[in-house]
């Protein structure tokens, strides 16, 4: 499988970042920077986050130890979104009557 | 058009300074932002509202434009000629000329109320912070209604966006309420900025045969009295056509059998899919022969 790799001086330049604030994101666990040769590079998948992540700290003026903590949250919300999708689902059956118990073929 | 009262978007008086500004937008914007509320469509539409206040209150131009007219702001064109005729003096006196913004692409949504005002002025980013560079285009999102039989299938499908039809594949196992993302079909970029990404949230109505739970699918089969008594084999739907089942003698109304495999497939795990659970649902004969009633009575006796 390919990885396509963006070189994080490269990036931060075109963006108006700076690479510590990457560091920093790597540091706390919220992104992964791939190293090869001296070159630091920033796995494309990842865009859509440090986008993210970038906004937040920039725009926001969310410090790194926050964003985590908004990033665990989301997981959370995001998780519980799910959930009650499924439950809920769940229930409509139930609402039928049709909750005896299952025998396997 | 009704006037919008900037001031009291932000919560500020109309004394406040530009640092109180700035502090109220930021204090908004981090309860607003849709990257901390995503899919939630109220918080989207507060957050234009909070960076359209932002856009006109933090710019000393724009602020006394709006102070000046306030709900008159229907008189705000003869304003702009006279600030034309005022800029035109300045240039032909030495003076510096006056201040062009350039047009962000970033989730600056404007009102009628503030294009109608400022419109010739253009809107200023909220998120200049970072320098002049190009500006991710807009993030669209759409909804694609797909049936529980199409959702069951990885197939393509050509959408419209803008007047633009794109071709999409839609991977098998898709859920209700999901939402993909597709990379730069999104609005495009400003100033070389990359073009923003598109949204599509599924829906997919409740079928008439099938209940879908998860990736285990449900479907009630009837079942005729005799061979629920005597045992036999009854023909059962399933997404991929119709199976024999054999049933056993004295099978009770409700009783359920998984069919292990038989279910909706796993998103994006080929191969794999959920089960099916048959619900037998026993037809009581009707309109009997007075033959058929004597046997049954016959029976009746025999207990």
């Amino acid at each position: 499988m390919q990885t396509d790799l963006i070189i994080v001086s490269e990036y931060c330049q075109i963006c108006h970042i700076e690479p510590s604030f990457l560091y920093m994101l790597e540091k706390g666990g919220l992104i992964e920077i791939d190293t090869v040769e001296g070159e630091s590079y920033l796995p494309a998948s990842q865009l859509y986050d440090v986008e993210r992540y970038t906004r937040m700290y920039y725009d926001l003026s969310i410090n790194v130890e926050g964003i985590d903590a908004i990033h665990h949250l989301l997981d959370r919300i995001k998780s519980m979104q799910q959930e009650i999708n499924h439950l809920k689902s769940k229930l409509r059956l139930y609402e039928t009557g049709n909750h005896e118990s299952i025998a396997d073929l | 058009m009704a006037y919008i009262d900037y001031y009291k978007i932000l919560g500020v008086d109309k004394s406040a300074s530009p640092e109180d500004v700035k502090k109220a937008y930021k204090k908004l914007a981090r309860k607003y932002h849709p990257d901390l509320n995503p899919n939630d469509p109220d918080a989207h539409r507060k957050f234009q509202e909070i960076n359209e206040a932002n856009e006109v209150l933090s710019d000393p131009e724009k602020r006394k434009k709006y102070d000046q007219y306030g709900e008159n702001w229907k008189h705000a064109d003869e304003f702009e000629a006279q600030q034309q005729q005022y800029r035109q003096y300045q240039s032909q006196n030495g003076q510096g000329g006056g201040t062009y913004w350039s047009t962000s692409g970033d989730g600056s949504e404007f009102s009628d109320f503030f294009e109608q005002m400022f419109g010739g002025m253009g809107g200023r980013s909220s998120y200049s912070s970072r320098g002049s560079h190009g500006f991710r285009g807009q993030d669209y999102t759409t909804e694609l209604q797909v049936s529980l039989t199409e959702a069951a299938k990885t197939h393509k499908q050509i959408i419209t966006v803008n007047g633009k039809n794109l071709r999409i594949t839609i991977p098998a196992g898709i859920t209700n309420g999901q939402t993909i993302k597709l990379k730069g079909q999104g609005g495009p970029g400003v100033n070389g900025g990359p073009a923003g990404d598109l949204y599509i949230t599924f829906h997919i109505p409740e079928d008439s045969r099938f209940k879908r739970v998860g990736d285990d699918l449900y479907i009630t089969a009837p079942l005729n009295l005799y061979t629920a008594i005597l045992g036999g084999e009854q023909i059962v739907e399933t997404m991929d056509g119709k199976v024999k089942l054999k049933v056993n003698p004295g099978t009770q109304n409700n009783s359920k059998v998984r069919l292990k495999g038989k279910g909706f497939p796993v998103y994006k795990e080929d191969g794999k899919f959920g089960d099916l659970i048959v619900t037998y649902s026993i037809e009581i004969p009707t309109n009997l022969t007075d033959k058929q009633k004597e046997l049954f009575r016959e029976i009746q006796s025999l207990n």
